[in-house]
């Protein structure tokens, strides 16, 4: 058994003797000690790291999300709490105010990071006129800003009203649904779609099998027949979610939650209930994690509104997102029901008009436009072939495009930000507005030019699209057709598609690039990919059935090409970074927490505001806590922890006067009286350290230069407690503690103090050899050169070095005995030779000078790691 | 004969748990895997375990809890929180009811290994000083 559990099941036997058991403590106050510093000292360094890792990352150099930020966040909290802990185990819990001043910023930390909604009273039921868009939190953005559309801008908007969060909130919690949406989210694993498939799916069955209250079922259908009594019989109404977050600031959500058109009066519960459940949708899910919404913040208004019966209707933006069309506003537009264009999945006409008054129009494209969709008679909606002879033309004139860029560009006016609006035409020739939302317009540093083709060899296997998303990437292509398709679509690949369907955006965290042949920049497809910062070329007409799975391709969405293989020359021009948008939820959220965790307030220890009061971060938590700790380790003042009595003094040919103790099986038996011969220490860490220590013998200070000496002569002007050669400086003396597997040593040599503690056991694991080291003659300059000597050659012997001012620690673990042994030998050797040393150190290069000496000394009896 | 580390692994994650506990094994350490927290209180009043390891995500009794009823049985026993998923609040929880170290899945088996051997030295130290 170890020596440890011998210890401890004889004093569980009532076997020991006091003496014996007092020296067991004192021993393992060492060992106790030397944790606490060890992890003090040790998780400093860690934390910086991650504080430095986190500050790269706001910078654009690191790409992040969420679960970065709160990985980090958690590691932070716990390294620091543990932090506090240590310094209070050295100071016998002096520093129990640094908890509560820890308590209190985590508490603003955790806030940024979980920032639970208030639960939302008020009415159920929120009719358009009554809403403005300071009611977001009620009624969700997208119906609060049709409200403004209608009630400020005076546009035309289909009559309805909102079910608000206040019914969601109340419908999830009645049947503990939301309890149980929790339990399943929480089990979701990164990268795991058909996990992902699954859930959903659970989720989904579970939210609409889920019965209504009967008080929100009849206030529902109460307010539905008012819409009715108000829009006519014949009327076809649809329902469009409208959930919290869902476009804000950097977050569209383009197409990740349902509408439901022309919904019948008998599946119009059933409709709410699919509304809320499409919001555990792959898709949505996948957006919400990737953008770092929590569950909880998203709560789903549905919209309950006239369906306009539509001669043509499309998507607007008020600005191009994408490099195609500077300056424009554009315009998708078809036959029917906006919804296929809002896909982005059927042909649909193109117009492009300037954004400047009078508004020209710059570009127009008509497409064959062979299918329209439309109301079916009782519910839901088909798909109707168009007549031969209408498929060709426009879906609007030239002035209808220019009279709803204008309305578009009113609606960016008023929103402050380029607009993503759905609109529809009616058979008066009235444009009505269904949706308006920011359209984010990723950041580019100017145009790109095209590389001189001579300066790329590869196959252009596109030469046309658009650029739905601007970017470059590289990677396999992956053709996707079918649900099966996505649960084998590999990480870093290429999305190629025929069709840019909403469903694929659950793809877009392991694309690189997305290539199809339809599809529009309107579509949602491409909202997403624009979002996610993922390059998207669409419209190609022939990608997917020219480029097979498998071929390594290069997207330049920017020119609208696509090239076999890797073009180098492109991939290394761009300078897309893949941090997240600037404004993005995730990005203020890291902002906000950095400002708890990195400024550093506590920049004067030796100032009057060094206190744990005025630490308002982590960083200054830290920064004190390690302060503290340099300070009690070196402390001068500290007394020998052992009275005199019980040691003996020690006879050897080193010059200077040392106490020794005896723990336990350290020193020879027969050894006797009240000294002590060096050869009689056995203990095996001990006699290591002493025979580096005798290696060779010590010739004297070594011959200075002017400059050594006078900043020796300056020094002790300045400290009138300092005396060149005084040996017991500061009173405390040298004493070493021996036992069988353990000694500490603590020493002033001139003006140096040093000490070594080391445990060799019975188990890897618990070996360690622990030095720490300040002081000296010389100026700061060459203290802190003599750090880096004894640094340089600690190293090499895989010793972990930190290093301040004129302190310096270092530690070695884990190691087997023989390894640690030969540690020792080598700290022995450092600790005599350094003596003094600093005062030569005028300049780096002899810092290697001499490193080189010692290692060639070091080399006689030791053998050097290369 | 050196004596082993005796470890008390928790999760309901059968695979995770399972797998965890051999490679541990092969490691020298002695492992007795529960899967959840009544078993692993039903095992320590039983056993003396130097180290135990707790998922905090557990269906019933959370691992919080379990390391709260723990540490009320045994107080020398050093705790390993391991969760899936990041929380700044269970962390500083966990730290506040005696927990050791609080670590996010997937763990790096051989910084596991280090921070096992760590709490065992803290453990000894402790034992020793009599707390």
């Amino acid at each position: 058994m170890s020596y440890i559990k011998t210890y401890l099941k004889r004093r569980a036997e009532g076997r020991l003797r006091k003496e014996e058991q007092e020296r067991n403590a004192l021993r393992m106050a060492f060992t106790r000690r030397y944790l606490s510093f060890k992890t003090l000292l040790g998780l400093n360094d860690e934390v910086l790291k991650i504080i430095s890792n986190m500050e790269e990352a706001i910078e654009g150099s690191v790409s992040f999300d969420m679960a970065f930020i709160r990985t980090k966040c958690t590691a932070l909290s716990v390294d620091v709490y543990k932090i506090i802990q240590s310094l209070n185990d050295i100071t016998d819990q002096r520093n129990q105010t640094l908890f509560s001043v820890f308590d209190e910023i985590s508490r603003r930390i955790d806030q940024e990071l979980t920032r639970k909604r208030e639960a939302q009273q008020g009415s159920w039921i929120l009719p358009l006129e009554a809403i403005d868009r300071n009611m977001t939190d009620q009624a969700g953005n997208k119906m609060a800003s049709l409200a403004e559309t209608r009630n400020r801008l005076g546009l035309a908007v289909p009559e309805g009203f909102v079910i608000s969060s206040a019914a969601y909130e109340f419908f999830m919690a009645e049947g503990k649904l939301q309890d149980e949406v929790n339990r399943q989210l929480q089990q979701l694993e990164v990268g795991n779609i058909a996990q992902l498939h699954e859930v959903s799916a659970d989720l989904q069955k579970l939210i609409v099998e889920a019965p209504l209250p009967a008080e929100l079922e009849r206030t529902i259908i109460s307010a539905y027949q008012d819409l009715i009594r108000n829009v006519g019989e014949g009327a076809c109404i649809c329902l469009r979610s409208s959930a919290l977050g869902e476009d804000s600031r950097g977050a569209s959500f383009a197409g990740q939650y349902r509408s439901i058109l022309n919904v019948s009066p008998e599946s119009l519960l059933l409709g709410y209930k699919e509304v809320v459940a499409s919001k555990y949708s792959v898709p949505a899910i996948t957006y919400r994690l990737r953008m770092g919404f929590l569950d909880e913040d998203i709560a789903m208004c549905v919209g309950c509104m006239r369906l306009i019966q539509a001669e043509a209707a499309g998507v607007v933006y008020s600005a191009d997102p994408g490099a195609s069309f500077p300056g424009g506003v554009v315009i998708n537009s078809a036959f029917g029901l906006g919804k296929a264009v809002v896909d982005g999945t059927f042909s649909s006409d193109l117009y492009v008009v300037s954004r400047k008054d009078p508004g020209q129009l710059l570009e127009k494209d008509i497409r064959s436009k062979t299918t329209r969709i439309a109301c079916h008679s009782r519910e839901g909606v088909v798909v109707e072939h168009v007549d031969e002879a209408k498929r060709e033309a426009p879906s609007l004139s030239d002035e209808q495009a220019r009279r709803l860029a204008k309305i578009a560009m009113r609606l960016e006016e008023h929103f402050g930000g380029a607009q993503d609006v759905e609109w529809a035409l009616d058979n008066e020739g009235t444009f009505w507005i269904v949706q308006t939302r920011p359209l984010a317009l990723p950041a580019r540093s100017g145009s790109r030019q095209d590389l001189p083709s001579r300066l790329i060899d590869n196959t252009t296997l596109i030469e046309k699209g658009i650029t739905a998303s601007p970017g470059v990437a590289y990677g396999p292509a992956f053709r996707v057709e079918t649900a099966v398709d996505m649960l084998q679509f590999p990480t870093g690949a290429v999305l190629l598609a025929r069709y840019p369907l909403p469903q694929w955006a659950a793809l877009l965290d392991k694309a690189v690039a997305v290539v199809t042949d339809e599809g529009t920049l309107t579509g949602h497809l491409a909202a997403v990919a624009r979002e996610f910062k993922i390059p998207a070329l669409m419209g190609t007409r022939v990608a997917s059935s020219t480029i097979g799975t498998g071929t390594l391709v290069t997207v330049d969405a920017d020119l609208q090409k696509v090239y076999a293989g890797k073009v180098e020359a492109i991939l290394a021009r761009s300078s897309e970074s893949a941090s997240p948008i600037k404004n993005s939820p995730v990005y203020h959220t890291l902002e906000n927490v950095l400002r708890y965790i990195a400024p550093l307030h506590l920049t004067d220890p030796d100032g009057p505001d060094f206190t744990p009061q005025d630490c308002q971060t982590l960083h200054d938590i830290i920064r004190y806590a390690h302060e503290i700790s340099l300070r009690e380790l070196f402390d001068e003042y500290q007394e020998t922890p052992f009275s005199h009595k019980m040691a003996r003094k020690l006879v050897s040919n080193v010059p200077m006067e040392w106490w020794v103790l005896d723990l336990g099986g350290g020193i020879r038996e027969k050894a006797d009286g009240d000294t002590v011969r060096v050869e009689d220490i056995i203990s095996p860490p001990f006699c290591a350290l002493w025979e580096g220590l005798t290696a060779f013998p010590w010739k004297g200070p070594p011959p200075i230069d002017a400059g050594g000496f006078l900043s020796i002569v300056i020094e002790s002007t300045m400290d009138p407690n300092l005396e060149l050669g005084r040996e017991s400086a500061m009173g405390g003396q040298n004493y070493v503690i021996v036992s069988q597997d353990f000694f500490h040593l603590s020493t002033k040599l001139g003006f140096h103090y040093s000490t070594v503690e080391a445990f060799l056991g019975e188990r890897v694991t618990e070996n360690y050899v622990w030095f720490y080291f300040k002081g000296g003659a010389a100026d700061r300059q060459r203290k802190e050169r003599r750090n880096d000597l004894i640094e340089t050659v600690l190293r090499r012997f895989h010793f972990w070095v930190q290093t301040k001012g004129d302190t310096l620690s270092a530690r070695l673990e884990r190691q087997e005995n023989e390894y640690m042994t030969k540690g020792l030998k080598v700290l022995g050797y450092l600790i005599l030779h350094t003596r003094q040393l600093d005062m030569v150190l005028s300049d780096p290069a002899r810092v290697t000078w001499y490193a080189e000496e010692m290692l060639g000394e070091v080399s006689t009896f030791v053998e050097v790691p290369d | 004969m050196t004596e082993r580390i005796r470890l008390l692994l928790v999760d309901d994650e059968e695979a995770f748990r399972t797998t965890l506990a051999s490679r541990l094994r092969r490691r020298a350490f002695d492992v007795l895997d529960v899967e959840s927290g009544y078993r692993a209180l039903e095992a320590v009043k039983r056993t003396a375990f130097d180290v135990a390891i707790i998922d905090v995500k557990m269906p019933g009794m959370d691992g919080l809890e379990t390391l709260r009823e723990m540490k009320s049985i045994s107080a020398l026993i050093e705790v390993i929180m391991l969760t899936g998923h990041a929380s700044v609040e269970s962390g500083i929880e966990g730290m506040r009811l005696g927990a050791f170290d609080y670590v996010m899945k997937p763990c790096d088996i051989d910084a596991l290994v280090v921070k096992i051997g760590d709490a065992y030295q803290r453990k000894l130290a402790r034992e020793v000083s009599g707390e």
